[in-house]
């Protein structure tokens, strides 16, 4: 397996802040990774390192085979969580330039501009100024500028931050695009339904540590779900005529509706129909495996308990903006 | 090394051209000369001492009775624009011969001189009545009639000093709103009038009297071994000025605006993106670089600029050449100390505000050659100015002074100010390095000087 991407045993400090400790990560070509983990967990410090923008206090990093991504910043597109342009700059000269820098000569970027702009849904703006587009026009552009020179592999962090529904959307088709062509792709994010769509691949960091690092494919098999998602037809029903089914563990009471949890080891299939009995539903269904869930099952194991699990579930809901003690 | 020298090539290109397609950069780079032509040339137009043509009539108390018709024949049309064209010569005595013969050609003599105010003097009994003679300046005029434009009473003691060895003098009443230089024109007459009756009155000739007074005034001529030029006062006075003011403008221009795109970057943060593209060094020296070729672009145009001036004034003979040629190594080294500089705290503060206390000290330095460009401009080669050649960082603009002074510096004094300057400079573009690259991706407190260090240890 030809490796795209290696970390070994990566730590990195700021003062007394430990930011990264022990990273282990092996990234294979062609592959789709996610990194997801809540604000602060030290995602973008990591691929800060990748991008040899910050260095290892200790550790070993390898990326497309050299020992640092200077060596091959020509192969690589980075659209960093800090992500500005020239604001005074047009479009078109800016995606030239960075192409150019890239190691693209100046008629190539030229010729890929107007090609590449119109995929991303913004066809003729080569002759605007940045500053007049809007926040998620922008993003877009930034976008292109990681990728105008077609990279071996494209570091993403937080693509999707600060992004209206269609640019997510378009960005999400044209990550795919850029793997479908044989891109590695590594992106990070703390909205872990985005890593959840995605991703063949993830990565949990928290608190500077890897706590998972799995295929998606296998992690729903391991993390098989025991959640029922629960609405009585009568408002009325009480919690205690659900818990009282047999094979039930607990039942939490969510606006109107009920999050069941089964025993380990019950069949999800048959618990159904004698909830259903049980108390008439207006709607059942199986809860899909949410990274989310993953993740604070993951990190509530050891003497946490159910607060802590609790407070972290909130902070690594969609678009949490708190940071993990 | 080559990708390397690329990238630095296309971050310059981008630096240069960012900075001159900005309007704001065309507008200050044609507002300077402008300013300059504009008091050169539109000025002396505008202020010229033309008088308006005035038609108006002169009140003269006169008890002495000697004056009122002296000051008759001075205010004549004739002998105004006479006092007028010899003024003029005066002033153009010392001026290059271009300017004195371009200046002194019957048209522009004409211009000058202008056209002279018709008035007519009104003589008024020695008892006048004051009061009654103020009140007649201040009465209305009827359109297109004569306008009252002065009052002279002259002292009764100002033509025969009675015994004592001062005369007496003259009072001038004027209304509202006459012409400053009509005013003058007024005092020249009148002064010239009372001498006129003092000469007369001790039974002197006249043009004796002024021929015994007139000293012209001599133009001195420089000796150097095997040369001699006319010295020119002004233009030796004023070179090491413009050589130090072009050096430090130069510097100015490229460091300020190093500054601000620096901060600018940072804090739009298009930095990160760049970074993934170039390394710290190389986008330091890409723009240290670009930044440097619009400061060469700007002095290159204010050099030529003043050599055409020169050159049509006949007086590029008065520029050793290779003053030029010292400026611009002079002006290479210390822009890239001062670059570096700018370049680092740009890179080590969040926003301008926060750069104006770290700047501080540096403008302080920069502006210092300023003060000392008097005493160094009198004297070059003076202890002081010598010691001031050699110590970093005003010792390229100090070195500068000295040379376009009138006794330029030793060669072996020029040439270890550049070596000073080049190590200086190289050790502080290493230091300002390793700020930049730890800065540019800092933000939060506005870092002191003491984290700037840290930093510097850091990388």
């Amino acid at each position: 397996m030809l490796t795209a991407l290696e970390l070994r045993n990566v730590r990195k400090t700021f003062g007394a802040t430990v930011a990264v400790e022990g990273m282990d990560l092996v990234v294979p070509r062609g592959a789709l990774y996610g990194v997801i983990g809540p604000n602060g967990a030290g995602k973008t410090t990591c691929i800060r390192m990748i991008m040899s923008i910050l260095f290892p206090d200790s550790g070993e990093l390898s990326v497309l085979g050299h020992r640092s991504a200077l060596e091959a910043k020509d192969r690589i597109g980075y659209l960093p969580e800090e992500r500005g342009v020239y604001r005074k700059m047009k479009v078109g000269a800016f995606l030239i330039y960075m192409g150019e820098l890239k190691g693209l000569a100046a008629e190539d970027a030229a010729a890929r501009v107007p090609r590449l702009l119109q995929e991303v849904g913004l066809p003729g703006v080569e002759s605007k100024r940045c500053e007049d587009l809007s926040k998620g026009m922008l993003q877009r552009v930034q976008f292109l500028a990681a990728v105008i020179h077609q990279p071996d592999l494209l570091i993403l962090d937080e693509p999707f931050s600060g992004q209206d529904p269609v640019s997510v959307r378009i960005l999400r088709e044209h990550i795919l695009k850029e793997h479908r062509r044989g891109a590695t792709v590594l992106l990070s994010t703390h909205v872990m339904a985005h890593a959840e769509e995605m991703c063949q691949h993830v990565v949990m960091i928290h608190q500077g540590r890897k706590v998972l690092d799995e295929a998606m494919a296998a992690l729903r098999r391991q993390f098989d779900p025991r959640t029922i998602h629960f609405e009585p037809l009568d408002e009325n029903a009480t919690a205690s005529s659900l818990s009282a089914v047999g094979g039930v563990e607990r039942v939490e009471t969510l606006h109107g509706s009920y999050r069941i949890t089964l025993l380990p080891g019950t069949d999800p299939a048959a618990m159904m129909s004698r909830l259903a009995s049980a108390v008439a539903p207006a709607r059942i269904e199986l809860a899909r495996l949410t990274l989310e869930d993953v993740f604070v099952r993951i990190v509530a194991e050891g003497s946490h308990g159910k607060a802590a699990s609790d407070a972290l579930r909130a902070s690594v809901t969609a678009g949490a903006e708190g940071v993990l003690a | 090394m080559k990708q390397s020298l690329r990238r630095i090539g296309l971050v310059a290109r981008r630096e240069f051209m960012a900075a001159v397609t900005n309007k704001g950069f065309v507008i200050g780079l044609l507002l300077m000369p402008a300013i300059i032509a504009l008091l050169f040339a539109v000025f002396p137009r505008v202020l010229n001492r033309n008088v308006p043509a005035v038609r108006g009539e002169v009140a003269v108390v006169d008890p002495t009775g000697q004056v009122a018709g002296a000051l008759r024949t001075a205010l004549t049309a004739d002998a105004i624009t006479a006092r007028r064209r010899e003024s003029a010569m005066r002033a153009l005595q010392n001026a290059p011969t271009v300017v004195r013969d371009a200046a002194t050609s019957p048209a522009a003599i004409e211009r000058t001189v202008g056209a002279a105010p018709e008035l007519t003097i009104l003589d008024r009994p020695a008892g006048a009545d004051l009061q009654r003679e103020k009140q007649w300046l201040t009465q209305p005029v009827a359109a297109g009639g004569l306008r009252h434009i002065a009052l002279v009473v002259v002292h009764p003691d100002a033509v025969v000093a009675a015994g004592r060895t001062e005369y007496g003098s003259y009072d001038l009443f004027i209304p509202e709103n006459i012409d400053d230089r009509l005013e003058i024109e007024l005092y020249d007459a009148i002064r010239e009038s009372l001498v006129a009756a003092r000469i007369r009155n001790h039974n002197l000739n006249r043009e004796e009297v002024e021929a015994v007074m007139r000293v012209r005034r001599a133009a001195s001529v420089t000796v150097a071994a095997g040369a001699e030029r006319q010295t020119n006062i002004a233009f030796n006075r004023m070179l090491p000025f413009v050589f130090a003011g072009l050096l430090v403008f130069g510097v100015m221009i490229g460091g300020q605006t190093l500054l601000t795109q620096t901060v600018e970057e940072k804090s739009n943060r298009v930095i990160e993106v760049l970074l993934s593209a170039v390394s710290p060094i190389e986008l330091m020296a890409g723009k240290i670089l670009g930044q440097m070729a619009v400061s060469m672009l700007v002095l290159a145009i204010y050099i030529g600029i003043g050599l055409v001036t020169l050159m049509s004034f006949a007086m590029i003979g008065l520029l050793d050449p290779l003053l030029i040629l010292y400026l611009v190594v002079f002006f290479l080294i210390a822009y890239l100390l001062f670059a570096a500089v700018f370049s680092a705290v740009g890179a080590a503060v969040n926003e301008m505000r926060e750069a104006q206390s770290l700047m501080t000290p540096v403008m302080l330095l920069l502006m210092a050659p300023w003060m000392f460009a008097t005493v160094i401009g009198r004297e070059p080669n003076s202890a002081f100015a010598i010691a001031l050649s050699f110590i970093p960082p005003v010792n390229t603009f100090a070195m500068m002074i000295r040379l376009g002074s009138a006794t330029p510096p030793p060669t072996w004094q020029v040439l270890l100010t550049m070596i000073v300057g080049l190590a200086a400079a190289c050790a502080v573009t290493w230091f300002a390095a390793k700020v930049f690259k730890v800065g540019l991706l800092m933000h939060g407190k506005a870092p002191d000087m003491a984290t700037l260090m840290r930093w510097a240890r850091q990388a």
